[in-house]
């Protein structure tokens, strides 16, 4: 057992993969030049030093190496491409989605891509163009999996798995959450270090984890806001709302076996997500929540959100824009409240 | 230079090849494409073709041969081509560059003084910046260009006033060249409502639309299709107007750039596409993501000029700015000028840049734009170091003041959160 940030936990998990299988490569901007930094946020680090004819530095050029990448898993490999930041996603994005997530499907099934795609994620500081939430454009993919791990023991469990998966899987990572220390010591960056036992393990692509139990009201989180959803439970505790506290984390296909479960005891769901709120993943979940469990629901679905506009720069602004604490609370206690101004009704 | 043609794999078994008979004999000059030597595979007879122009030294396989895939079958005398740009200047060579001095045409003095002035006012004020950085005073992330005023001052000093400019991440210079002040500069890096893009822009995105500067595209090859619209747009209204579009070396990888500039060259856009070829995209040397190291070659593919200047050296920046400004005026554009140039500093904030070697980044620092063109001045103009030092000393406070007044710039309201999505 040891103590490990994403970043490390990545790291390991990559170095096993590659350990244990000869197909297994990396693929990526400045991932492996000596002196360099492994990757934009060290993931890679020194791996280069292991695998020299693994670890492959690419030209600036995301739909070709993306395109490269889905050719190398159509021919057997399973190649591990990542971008530097999510928002680049958008330049891959052809590849992606018209041809890794399609080929199994178009060849009837005789084609298969067993590509593992990482994009860092969140509103860090750094403007418009560097901090998309890119979960949104990503899920409603017939064909791709998307997971987003918010601790390290995900994080290893998972790339683990999505390299072992036949499918093209789309990892989103957390700027914020790689680790809270060191070099990394940025802003907002918080804690999500984890346990990391000794053995070999995965974590499920398709599964949910509820990480806190509650009666009264369910929280459906993922990445940073996952964190903020946990200290918002910790507060609502200490005034007697019990908040059911539940990692999304698998964003396609969402779980709604565990969602499902969670809103039949608490009856109230608020949901949590970082990008903007029009057509995001919280969209989809409410949409879906609406569908199956509408007769468990005592109260209409909410949503945290940032409002529909580009990430400002200003942090004064980007921390009005970004989802907070105080905004969870407010929506959990808005929703355990029958009507504003009265006794809180009894909470199933 | 001579240069080994090995046998290409052509049997579909992957066995290996009789050779049947040569088609030129040595000493003959054979044509690259041209057919060579004749084969048999199990399947077929058939001819290989020569990979080279030039002069057939040896042959190295006799007719009735086994050949094997990637064995060497011949040998040709070639003329040697130019080296490429970055195994010039690299390391070492730099230094003899470095000894080439500059020379000054006529120009009138004020004018080379407003020159260095401009690279002092980027030199000064990146050090700033990267001091208040440090200090933890800035928030975000910053991407610099000390070692590179002179690219920035060089291009924009041939425009005209009216002329845009098109900028990346690493924006900072640019703005100051392009006439953006040191205080609304500022003013965005501390995200106050008085910065050039009001605080929404940050560092990465610094422009000014009433100064011709689009706020900088951070997405690697972003602006140069970009770019090429813009020049579309002056085309369609018969304006003279131009744009110069900077972008690193890293960004002639990407789609967009060979997208934009084939447009570009299609419709005769006014557009110099300024590549500030540093060595470096990222930690990434040039030399490990392409093999033609020579930026400016990838003009004359798409049919247009392309031009590779010492981008350390202002006043050969300006002059070769001035004639691709006036070729596009002209209806001749566009233009590719490559600027060989060196970063001073990390990529972005915290880089130690470890990546660079020693002797190449001594190499280059012995050739800094500042000094440089500081020692022609005084060499050549009669500008004496005491005119250099007051000029420094303006300056500096004209920085100091900036940022005395930068701390104290207003934020942003919360409730403008909402502002400015739609016009
Ligand atoms: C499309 C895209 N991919 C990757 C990045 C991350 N990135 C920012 S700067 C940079 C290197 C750019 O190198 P170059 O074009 O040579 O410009 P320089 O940094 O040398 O000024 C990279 C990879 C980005 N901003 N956009
Ligand atoms: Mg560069």
């Amino acid at each position: 057992m040891k103590r490990l940030g994403i970043a490390e936990a990545l790291r390991e998990a990559i170095m096993e993969e590659m350990e244990r299988d000869a197909h297994v490569f990396c693929i990526g901007e400045d991932i492996a030049v000596p002196g360099g930094w492994g990757g934009a946020f060290t993931v890679t680090l020194g791996l280069e030093k292991k695998f020299p004819d693994r670890m492959i530095d690419v030209p600036i050029a995301e739909l070709g190496f993306f395109g490269v990448a889905v050719g190398a898993a159509l021919m057997g490999m399973r190649p591990i491409v990542d971008v530097q930041y999510g928002d680049f996603l958008f330049l891959a994005s052809d590849q992606i989605i018209n041809n890794a997530a399609k080929l199994r499907y178009m060849s009837g099934g005789t084609a298969k891509v067993p590509l593992v795609m990482r994009a860092p994620i969140g509103a860090t500081g750094r403007g418009a163009q560097h901090a998309q939430s890119m979960e949104r454009f990503f899920t409603g993919v017939p064909g791709l999996k998307v997971v987003a791990p918010s601790n390290a023991y995900d994080a290893k469990g998972m790339l683990k798995a999505a390299v072992r998966d036949d499918n093209p899987v789309l990892i989103f990572e957390h700027k914020l959450l790689y680790g809270s220390r060191g070099a990394r010591a940025e802003p907002g960056a918080t804690d999500a270090t984890s346990d990391i036992p000794e053995h070999d393990y995965t974590v499920p692509l398709d599964k949910a984890a509820v990480r806190r139990e509650g009666s009264h009201v369910t929280i459906l989180a993922w990445l940073l806001m996952l964190h903020h959803a946990l200290a918002a439970a910790h507060t609502l505790a200490t005034e007697g709302i019990q908040a059911e506290v539940l990692d999304v984390r698998s964003l396609a296909p969402l779980d709604y076996e565990t969602i499902g479960a969670s809103v039949r005891k608490t009856g109230r769901v608020v949901i949590v997500e970082e990008g903007p709120k029009t057509g995001g993943v919280s969209a989809e979940l409410a949409a879906g929540i609406m569908e199956r469990f509408s007769e468990s629901l005592v109260a209409p679905v909410t949503r945290v959100a940032s409002p529909d506009i580009p990430v400002p720069f200003s942090p004064i602004l980007e921390n009005t824009y970004r989802p907070d604490v105080p905004r969870i609370l407010a929506a959990a206690r808005q929703l355990t409240l029958p009507c504003a101004g009265l006794e809180r009704s009894p909470l199933r | 230079m001579e240069i080994q043609m090995k046998m290409p794999d052509l049997a579909t078994t992957g066995s290996d090849v009789r050779l049947v008979r040569w088609l030129v004999s040595p000493g003959q000059i054979v044509k690259r494409g041209q057919p060579l030597v004749e084969i048999e595979t199990e399947k077929a007879v058939s001819s290989v073709e020569s990979i080279a122009t030039g002069l057939l030294k040896e042959v190295r396989v006799l007719p009735g041969g086994m050949v094997s895939a990637g064995q060497a079958i011949a040998v040709f005398e070639v003329a040697t081509t130019l080296p490429a740009a970055a195994d010039r200047i690299s390391e070492s060579a730099a230094s003899s560059l470095g000894a080439v001095p500059m020379v000054l045409p006529h120009y009138k003095r004020a004018f080379l003084l407003s020159l260095y002035e401009r690279m002092v006012l980027i030199r000064e004020f990146e050090e700033r910046v990267r001091f208040l950085f440090l200090e933890g005073t800035m928030a975000g992330t910053i991407h610099q260009c000390q070692g590179q005023e002179a690219t920035a001052v060089g291009v924009c000093s041939a425009l005209r006033a009216n002329d845009w400019i098109t900028s990346t991440f690493r924006g900072h210079g640019h703005a100051l060249a392009k006439g953006l002040s040191p205080q609304e500069l500022l003013d965005e890096l501390f995200g106050a409502t008085t910065g050039c893009c009001k605080g929404r822009g940050g560092s990465m995105h610094v422009g000014n639309m009433d100064q011709g500067m689009v706020p900088g595209i951070a997405i690697v090859a972003g602006g140069i299709p970009l770019a090429a619209g813009m020049a579309l747009a002056f085309k369609m209204q018969n304006s003279s107007q131009v744009v110069a579009c900077f972008f690193g070396d890293g960004a002639v990888a990407e789609g967009a750039f060979h997208e934009g500039i084939n447009m570009a060259a299609l419709w005769k856009l006014p557009v110099i596409f300024v590549c500030e070829n540093n060595l470096y995209g990222a930690s990434t040397h040039i030399s490990k993501v392409m093999k033609n190291t020579r930026i400016s070659d990838r003009a004359a593919v798409y049919g247009f000029r392309g031009q590779t200047v010492d981008g350390n050296d202002v006043v050969a920046v300006f002059e070769a700015t001035r004639h691709a400004a006036a070729d596009c005026r002209a209806g001749n554009g566009p233009v590719l000028l490559e600027l060989l140039t060196y970063r001073r500093i990390g990529h972005s904030r915290r880089d130690p840049c470890h990546y660079q070697p020693a002797a190449e980044r001594e190499a280059w620092l012995s050739r800094d734009p500042l000094l440089r063109f500081a020692t022609c001045l005084e060499q050549q103009a009669a500008i004496s170091a005491a005119e250099l030092a007051e000029i420094k000393a303006r300056v500096d406070h004209r920085i100091d003041e900036a940022v005395q007044n930068a701390k104290k710039a207003p934020l942003p309201a919360v409730e403008a959160l909402y502002e400015g999505v739609f016009g």
